[in-house]
């Protein structure tokens, strides 16, 4: 990766360490768009126990019993409360879900889909942040967003089609037809794991080779402030080509930052816990994953950011100016 | 003294002679030994043929003439899309297979000669013709008739010789092959049952197996040099044949059914199971090279239920038991054959989640339910499969337990083990959930080739672990367990019906529990006992307490009702349980506390226990809260995802 390389994940850390009101507000964004399911579901939960007794062990601990009941009943966002949520379970089954194409309920694609736009949303704010390193105000931030906004809609449609692809299509093809063909006579469960691991990675690759080139896109969106974003795929390719290992190696380390993060909550993910002060506690070292992950892709944009920006005349170069917020009529009014 | 001394004489000569370990003899006879087999085959793995013969040696045991010979022969079940077998899983509503089967990874048997020869009739060949007795279908060719010029009459004996080719399915129904993997049963054909009634020889159906009267097998198996093999009975004979293959002689008296298995990759693994009061066991483990560590846990397994099942039941008497491990999706796990049986494990098996010991432990139950106790599987598959399932879960309880939730990630690879969830014997071994998806979907004395084939397994196994474990919290187990103990005495190497069983428990109990077999048994109705209301008001200096205890479902069980108040007063009622609902009313110095239905939880077979209970100090919105917690997590996580492809 090189020295440029590693300086670019040092200094993307550090930019997003020095803008913690991004991290705050993508995180206050992120419990946000789960509080509605959330609640839909405590009452949903809450109904379902009513007065009954099996409330006082599903709050002190995990009634398993009670929870198949539930899940017997339940419908829409309610059959995915499974013991998988508890601690570290959660990770791996929407990780599993992930890379193997599960599908969920509607309520929670809705949900997601409108999280992703919001992401849509703030990534030129949030870029734009990075690459100028330095504070913008919220006025500076929120117009940065909203020039990049349909810029980085129309991004998204070419998004959408790459990513409907690779999981609509693609990942059809591989686990679906590919993967059971050859392991089709295959009578060793290790030879398989090892088949669908090496078919993962190759997925994975072309999952971050994706993300890798529509992040360079976005970024050089931000920086030049490029209007075309088919310009700014093209850009991003020729960036990437002309700076393969170190772009290749910030996206590696950056997935092992990831890594690391996931290991970390493997460690001292909470269990089922009881209901009192111990919930709480449980829930902010959720919360702290939750930081986390959301620190590290924060980390991916900043360090693309700063390899990107090492490799122009100096750092910190953005084509457009910092947007200057108009005074309302108001206070045009009162200094006259 | 003397008597004494004689009785310990014959307890040791009597193994001694017979030698049933080393040699598949049992003296003396267990069994009516009417329907016996002399086997010769031989598999050619690169073509995936078996060519046989066999002598049958049959007896008729029945009140009728046998007008003709009936004989399964289960794998043309997959000669085609149409046999009554594909069709009812096509209806199950199983995914299809991915891949399709191609054309040469279908299966089936055929016939190509069938002589009688004793009475001599000559050469039958040209008579045989296939029956569907069950539904008609005329493209099943499962059940072969071959009608007789004389009938045998009751009394009267048969021998009859028959040649047939067989093509190796892919794996299907827990027999088959893939790779260098075989797993060969229901292989041969084979005599139905001649019952008063006429033959019974069913179908083969996609829910439901066998059924077949005992007798001696004497099986001669070639397959390649080299091969380990592992079949129903003891080795007697190996011979070299210098060709490449080697010829192996296996024998067993007093068994149902004969299956067999090679592979170049089995590990041999030998063990010993012995016991203070039981016959020793030499176990036999064929074992998967993956699964190289796990020997010692089939074994532990293995050994727990010839303790448990021996103790509680009654003796393994065949001296010997081979376990197989079978290959990654062979398909050929879980599954019962006499003294053979299919285990079933994982490449990552975490300790204290019960793979493989569950499957283990009820694959080797099979041996005394369905392998000694001789029910009819098509019609009455709860006879050992709930049973058993019964069984699996008591004695898992007393040697595996704790053992915990493991939940499979990444295509089903990769566990992970939820150490807050502790898996119980009475709901998660009895498998409540199951049953209660499907609780209504048939009656369980329906006969069980026509239980819906995508529900019928709850019904056969998870219903009956349910009322048996229901008697047991209800009669207590030592009566039940003598209940099962006398069952399995008057009925093994015996065919037994659904009544021998019931007449037996209401016998043993000391009264009639026909109400109890007639709404757990006869009717799909469910058990539903909940608190309708709880209320609990100052009337004065003293506090009026109502409650009301509904039973929402259709079946009838007493039931207690436990009132607890503030002060530690209790108050118990019994309620019979038959109207829709009562009410009990208390003038108490003390506000009531909760009102529980079914206090000790007797009624497994209750489908809500949630509304079992009722407290004036509700734990629900605390309970809520804590799980939603935990879920917006898991739905943070879940976004996040998504999020990763902005």
């Amino acid at each position: 990766m090189g020295g440029i390389g590693v300086s670019a994940i040092g200094d993307g850390i550090r930019r997003v360490n020095g803008a913690p009101a991004i991290l705050v507000g993508v995180w206050i964004l992120t419990l946000a768009a789960g509080l509605p399911l959330a609640a839909a579901l405590r009452v949903s939960l809450a109904d379902h126990l009513g007065q009954s007794l099996a409330a006082d062990t599903a709050a002190s601990g995990a009634n398993y019993d009670w929870m198949q009941e539930f899940a017997d009943q339940a419908s829409g966002i309610g059959v995915t409360f499974k013991p998988t949520v508890i601690g570290f379970g959660a990770v791996l089954d929407n990780l599993s879900a992930f890379i193997d194409g599960t599908a969920r309920p509607i309520a929670i694609v809705a949900t997601a889909s409108l999280y992703v736009l919001a992401w849509i949303f703030l990534a030129g704010g949030i870029v734009d942040r990075f690459a100028r390193d330095r504070a913008i105000g919220a006025h500076g931030f929120f117009a940065a967003c909203g020039v990049f906004f349909f810029r980085f809609l129309r991004l998204a449609v070419v998004q959408w089609l790459v990513y409907a692809f690779l999981f609509g299509y693609l990942h059809g093809w591989l686990f679906g037809t590919f993967y059971p063909r050859i392991t089709h006579e295959m009578n060793v469960e290790r030879s398989a794991f090892l088949t669908r691991l090496a078919l993962y990675f190759v997925f994975g690759l072309l999952v971050a080779a994706a993300a890798l080139v529509f992040d360079y896109a976005k970024i050089r969106a931000v920086v030049e402030d490029r209007r075309s974003m088919l310009g700014a795929i093209g850009a991003a390719l020729g960036f990437i080509r002309r700076n393969a290992v170190s772009a290749v190696g910030v996206f590696a380390a950056n997935f092992l930052l990831f890594g690391v993060v996931v290991g970390v909550y493997a460690l001292g993910a909470p269990g089922a816990g009881g209901a009192g002060p111990a919930m709480w506690v449980g829930f902010a070292i959720g919360q702290l994953y939750v930081v986390g992950r959301l620190w590290v892709k924060l980390v991916f944009w900043a360090s693309e950011t700063a390899l990107f920006q090492s490799r122009l005349a100096h750092a910190g170069y953005v084509a457009r100016p910092v947007p200057v917020w108009p005074d309302s009529p108001a206070a045009e009014a009162i200094r006259s | 003294m003397r008597a004494a001394w004689c009785i310990l004489a014959l307890s040791v000569a009597a193994p001694l002679r017979a030698q049933p370990a080393r040699t598949g003899a049992i003296e003396p006879p267990r069994s009516p030994r009417n329907a016996s087999y002399t086997i010769r085959a031989t598999l050619d793995p690169a073509t995936r043929t078996i060519t046989g013969s066999e002598t049958i040696v049959w007896r008729n045991l029945s009140a009728r003439a046998a007008t003709d010979l009936q004989f399964h022969l289960y794998w043309n079940a997959w000669r085609d899309a149409r046999s009554t077998f594909m069709r009812e899983s096509a209806l199950g509503g199983g995914p299809p297979e991915n891949p399709p089967r191609r054309s040469d990874e279908w299966g089936r048997i055929d016939v190509s000669s069938i002589a009688l020869t004793s009475p001599a009739a000559g050469d039958l060949t040209a008579s045989q013709r296939f029956i569907a007795p069950d539904d008609g279908n005329e493209h099943d060719r499962t059940v072969l008739s071959i009608p007789l010029a004389h009938p045998i009459e009751p009394g009267g004996s048969a021998t009859i010789d028959i040649a047939w080719i067989a093509h190796v399915p892919r794996t299907i129904a827990r027999t088959g092959a893939i790779g260098h993997f075989f797993f060969i049963a229901q292989w041969f054909p084979k005599l139905g049952v001649l019952q008063d009634e006429g033959w019974n020889c069913h179908q083969f159906h996609a829910g439901t197996e066998f059924f077949a009267d005992y007798g001696v097998y004497d099986v001669s198996l070639t397959v390649p040099t080299g091969w380990p093999l592992g079949a129903t009975g003891v080795e007697r004979e190996k011979r070299d044949n210098g060709n490449g293959t080697t010829t192996h002689r296996y024998h067993q008296d007093d068994v149902h059914d004969f299956a067999w298995t090679t592979s170049p990759d089995y590990l041999v693994r030998t063990a010993r199971f012995e016991h203070a009061t039981l016959p020793p066991v030499e176990m036999r483990l064929l074992l998967q090279p993956e699964h190289d560590g796990q020997a010692d846990r089939h074994f532990e397994a293995t050994r727990a239920t010839l303790k448990y099942y021996g103790e509680w039941y009654g003796a393994y008497p065949y001296g010997h038991i081979t376990i197989v491990d079978p290959a990654w999706q062979s398909g050929a796990g879980g599954m019962e054959y006499p003294t053979l049986f299919t285990a079933g494990s994982r490449w990552l098996a975490p300790a204290g989640v019960t793979t493989p010991e569950g499957v283990t432990v009820h694959e080797a139950g099979h041996q005394f339910w369905y392998g000694m106790v001789g029910n009819n599987e098509f019609e009455h598959a709860w006879m050992d499969e709930g049973f058993n399932t019964f069984s699996t879960a008591r004695a898992v309880s007393q040697v595996f337990d704790p053992n915990y939730l493991a939940v499979r990630y990444f295509g089903g690879f990769v566990p992970w083990v939820f150490r807050d969830v502790r898996i119980s014997r009475e709901t998660d071994g009895n498998r409540l959930t199951g049953y209660r998806r499907d609780a209504e979907s048939d009656a369980q004395s329906t006969p069980s080739f026509r239980y819906f084939p995508a529900t019928g397994g709850n019904i056969t196994y998870n219903k009956t672990a349910l009322w048996l474990n229901t008697m047991e919290r209800w009669l207590g187990w030592p009566t039940l367990q003598r209940i099962m103990s006398t069952f399995f005495t008057a009925w093994a190497f015996k065919h037994p019906q659904p009544d021998d069983f019931f007449r037996t428990a209401s016998a043993v109990a000391g009264s009639d529990l026909t109400w109890f077999f007639d709404q757990a048994h006869r009717s799909s109705n469910v058990f539903d006992y909940g608190i309708q209301d709880l209320k609990s008001v100052r009337d004065g200096d003293r506090f009026r307490t109502t409650v009301v205890v509904r039973r929402y479902g259709e079946a009838v069980f007493p039931v207690d009702v436990l009132v607890t108040f503030e002060n530690g007063e209790r108050a118990t009622e019994r309620w019979d349980g038959r109207e829709r609902w009562t009410k009990y009313v208390y003038e108490r110095p003390a506000q009531a506390l909760q009102a529980l239905v079914d206090p000790n939880r007797v009624l497994l077979l209750d489908v809500s226990p949630t509304n079992n209970s009722r407290t004036l100090r509700p734990q629900g919105r605390r309970a809520a809260t804590k799980w939603s917690a935990k879920w917006l997590v898991w739905l943070e996580d879940c976004l996040l995802s998504w999020a990763a492809l902005v």
